[in-house]
């Protein structure tokens, strides 16, 4: 697990990774309840862009070490490229839960109407594991850091307005709203839709399954797509 | 590794490729650019897959990259691939953990690894702070943690300043002597010259020559370098030097004019009359070849800058 630990040790090391990781999900927690929408605080509508930045941000290791032939380099070692990306992937999220946790448990302390919070960590949980995988996929399209990184933020707009984060999907004309459905970010809004009105567990399975889904196929995309 | 075919594209990468390292050696491994070295390197380390051919790596060819056989492999990189963000010694740990060592095992080697490229004193410092010598140096480390028996440097000298140059030559005769196996490849001569126990040359994706520094300089002890300095080396009938016959290469560079040609045939006087006629003569110097000699006679390119056509 040598992979593992040096994981976050990288990713701990840049002062703006460790601001950037820490600081924003505190903020998170104090931002202020919208009337009527969004359904939850702001905060925690804005979480959901947040961590497509954080997936790319942390992915971006892996294509820096792919770019710097450090992937090559590794290919030589006792090491599969398989036990290389998965112990990545199992470092970004735990990096990414611990966040998700700080949001949702800072939240309950400090008293935000959350509802149903074990769920809502859930809920965050199955879209990280979506962003994560998404962001994976992003960067084998690239071969520039800065390029990539610049193209996602494009991609997380498009992604965050179309996907009824930014807008209430319900304010979209209906062939937009159709369109909805096809990001992630829509199927975290219809979570916390979920959790603050919802009742039938099977719905709020349903989307949950939808962001596996999604993980299981970008993560697929993105662990195959080897370079050169 | 035996008849190993290597395409990019239409491009042939490598032209049936036959290299055999035994223990204990240190191979110079001497190319222009673009020759195949590096590829040459990826393909006997399983990095990239070949056309055609076998690899034998430690008596295995049927799967010869076995994670058994990949501990004893240590590779240097043409490029540099350390971590940035990490100190030398963490990116030391970082391979030596890659590498199955482990608790006080792995603290020693790390240590012993720094020390052997004269970085101790840098240990808790990050690659970015480095000179480009130094970078090298902790590239080269970070290959040797586990104690490969079968070392391959890529070009490990390049483009750094002469005392790491010493240190990097000196640490690799330490290893051989450790009973380190070292396939060494490189631009320069002289280097090969120094280290190297055997020396094949390659160009354009084929081993076009091999064998100890004397017995390649001997293949060609029947050729003569003749330098003439001139006073303006732009009025040289260079094509008319060429077409002597004899005459296998002519060099111009600065104000000196060289070329090589076989022994004993007379051609000194006859190239210095023909010189006299287009410009004035400076001095004049024969030499013995050198094994810089036997790699623009067999390629008719020089090793250095980028291989300049003749
Ligand atoms: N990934 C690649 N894709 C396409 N062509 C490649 C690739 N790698 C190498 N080549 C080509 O294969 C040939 C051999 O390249 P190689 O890098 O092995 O040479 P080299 O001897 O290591 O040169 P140098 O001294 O510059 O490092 C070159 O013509 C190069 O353009
Ligand atoms: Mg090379």
């Amino acid at each position: 697990m040598t992979v593992f630990r040096f994981v976050f040790l990288r990713s701990f090391r840049n002062t703006t990774n460790l601001i950037f990781l820490t600081l924003f999900p505190l903020v998170c927690i104090f931002m202020p309840q919208g009337d009527p929408w969004p359904v939850l605080p702001y905060g925690y509508q804005l979480f959901g862009v947040f961590l497509l930045f954080v997936s790319i941000r942390l992915a971006s290791y892996i294509q820096v070490d792919r770019m710097s032939g450090v992937v090559k380099r590794l290919s030589i070692a006792p090491l599969s490229h398989a036990s290389y990306l998965s112990q990545h992937l199992l470092a970004y999220l735990l990096i990414i839960m611990l966040q998700c946790v700080i949001l949702v448990y800072g939240g309950v302390l400090y008293g935000q109407p959350l509802i149903q919070p074990f769920l809502l960590l859930i809920l965050y949980i199955s879209y990280s594991l979506a962003a994560l995988a998404i962001a994976l996929a992003w960067i084998t399209l690239f071969r520039n850091k800065e390029l990539a990184f610049f193209g996602f933020m494009s991609f997380v707009f498009l992604v965050s307005v179309l996907g009824g984060i930014i807008v209430p999907v319900s304010m979209f004309p209906e062939w937009l709203a159709r369109i909805a459905v096809l990001f992630p970010t829509y199927w975290l809004a219809e979570g916390q839709l979920w959790i603050v009105y919802g009742n039938e567990l099977g719905d709020f399975l349903f989307v949950n399954v939808v962001l596996w889904l999604y993980a299981l196929v970008f993560m697929i995309i993105g662990s195959t797509r080897k370079l050169r | 590794m035996q008849g190993v075919v290597k395409r990019y594209g239409n491009a042939v990468a490598l032209d049936y490729v036959d290299l055999a390292i035994y223990e204990g050696e240190i191979v110079g491994l001497l190319g222009p650019n673009g020759a195949g070295k590096t590829t040459l390197i990826q393909t006997m380390t399983g990095m990239v897959p070949i056309e055609r051919g076998t690899i034998k790596l430690f008596g295995q060819s049927n799967n010869p990259f076995t994670h058994a056989n990949k501990e004893k492999l240590g590779l240097v990189t043409q490029e540099i691939t350390v971590y940035d963000e990490l100190t030398a010694k963490e990116n030391l740990q970082f391979f030596a953990g890659v590498y199955g060592l482990k608790g006080s095992e792995r603290k020693e080697r790390v240590q012993e690894a720094l020390a052997f490229v004269g970085l101790a004193e840098y240990a808790d410092k990050v690659p970015t702070k480095f000179s480009g010598g130094m970078k090298r140096r902790l590239n080269i480390a970070c290959a040797l943690t586990h104690r490969p028996k079968l070392l391959i440097m890529d070009e490990p000298t390049v483009g750094i300043d002469p005392q790491s140059r010493n240190h990097i030559l000196e640490s690799v005769k330490k290893l051989q002597e450790q009973g380190t196996t070292i396939l060494y490849t490189t631009h320069y001569m002289e280097e090969v010259q120094e280290i190297a126990s055997r020396v094949v040359i390659m160009d354009q994706g084929q081993m076009i020559k091999g064998g100890t520094v004397d017995q390649l300089i001997q293949s060609i002890q029947h050729e003569e370098r003749i330098h003439i300095d001139v006073a303006d080396t732009s009025l040289l009938p260079v094509e008319q030097l060429q077409s002597i016959a004899g005459v296998m290469h002519v060099d111009v560079a600065g104000t000196r004019v060289t070329v090589i040609s076989t022994a004993g045939s007379g051609n000194v006087d006859r190239i210095l009359s023909l010189v006299k006629e287009y410009t004035g003569v400076l001095g004049i110097q024969t030499e013995n070849p050198d094994l810089e000699d036997v790699f623009l006679t067999l390629t008719g390119k020089q090793l250095r800058d980028g291989g300049g056509e003749a």
